[in-house]
């Protein structure tokens, strides 16, 4: 019962860190990988508030596809922000 | 142990109103267009995350998921479903919400790749457009 607490606690406080760092970033490829840490902490958020069937559809889309469009696209476009 | 679930409770919705604005600052502040879009998936997943803390609830012991797994449905089953499970409705609106997002994600990517090929930048203070209507004024 109290692992459960913990981990939501260190999960959420971790997110505002990870999101404040995306929006800082300048380097475009780095900020796609905290979003996706952002993905792999709010799946463990959604699996703890009793979600199951949000975390099967969640975890891939945020975790790899997403990242993985926005990997292609910077690829095509240019990495860095000036 | 029921005073500090609500409290951790409490800390993780805060969590997600401040990253839906810092999502927020990040759509209306930043000039990249990628860096826009990134903000967009943050503020987002963090409303799905917000709707999903809604529907959840403090049971006896611990809720379960809103699952009925007998198939002849058992009037106690039932009671037991009302009793500690967490609410069904935010859950199949946020997994609908989630797949709509990821096809509009993808449609805004494939938009900045067009916005780049025409104007050879991903800043939207720089592009061809502005400095046409700026000539213009001049």
């Amino acid at each position: 019962m109290l692992i459960p607490i913990v981990v939501v606690l260190v999960a959420s406080t971790l997110s505002i860190i990870l999101a404040y760092l995306t929006m800082v970033e300048k380097d475009l490829l780095i900020a796609t990988i905290y979003i996706a840490f952002i993905g792999v902490l709010y799946t463990l958020i959604y699996y703890i508030l009793m979600a199951p069937d949000v975390v099967l559809a969640y975890m891939p889309v945020s975790s790899i596809l997403l990242p993985l469009m926005i990997v292609i696209v910077l690829k095509k476009t240019k990495r860095f922000e000036e | 142990m029921e005073d500090l679930v609500s409290i951790a409770f409490s800390v993780a919705i805060t969590t997600f109103v401040i990253n839906m604005i810092v999502g927020t600052y990040g759509i209306f502040v930043k000039h990249n267009v990628i860096k826009k879009i990134l903000a967009l998936i943050i503020f987002s997943d963090s409303l799905n995350m917000l709707s999903i803390a809604i529907g959840f609830r403090i049971a006896e012991k611990y809720p379960s998921p809103p699952i009925l797994t007998t198939e002849p449905r058992d009037p106690r089953d039932l009671t037991q479903f009302a009793d500690i499970s967490v609410d069904p409705l935010p859950q199949a609106l946020v997994i609908t919400a989630i797949v709509i997002g990821f096809s509009v994600f993808a449609f805004l990517l494939s938009l900045a790749v067009l916005y780049y090929k025409y104007n050879g930048t991903l800043d939207i203070r720089t592009s061809l457009e502005v400095e046409e209507n700026e000539e213009g004024f001049q």
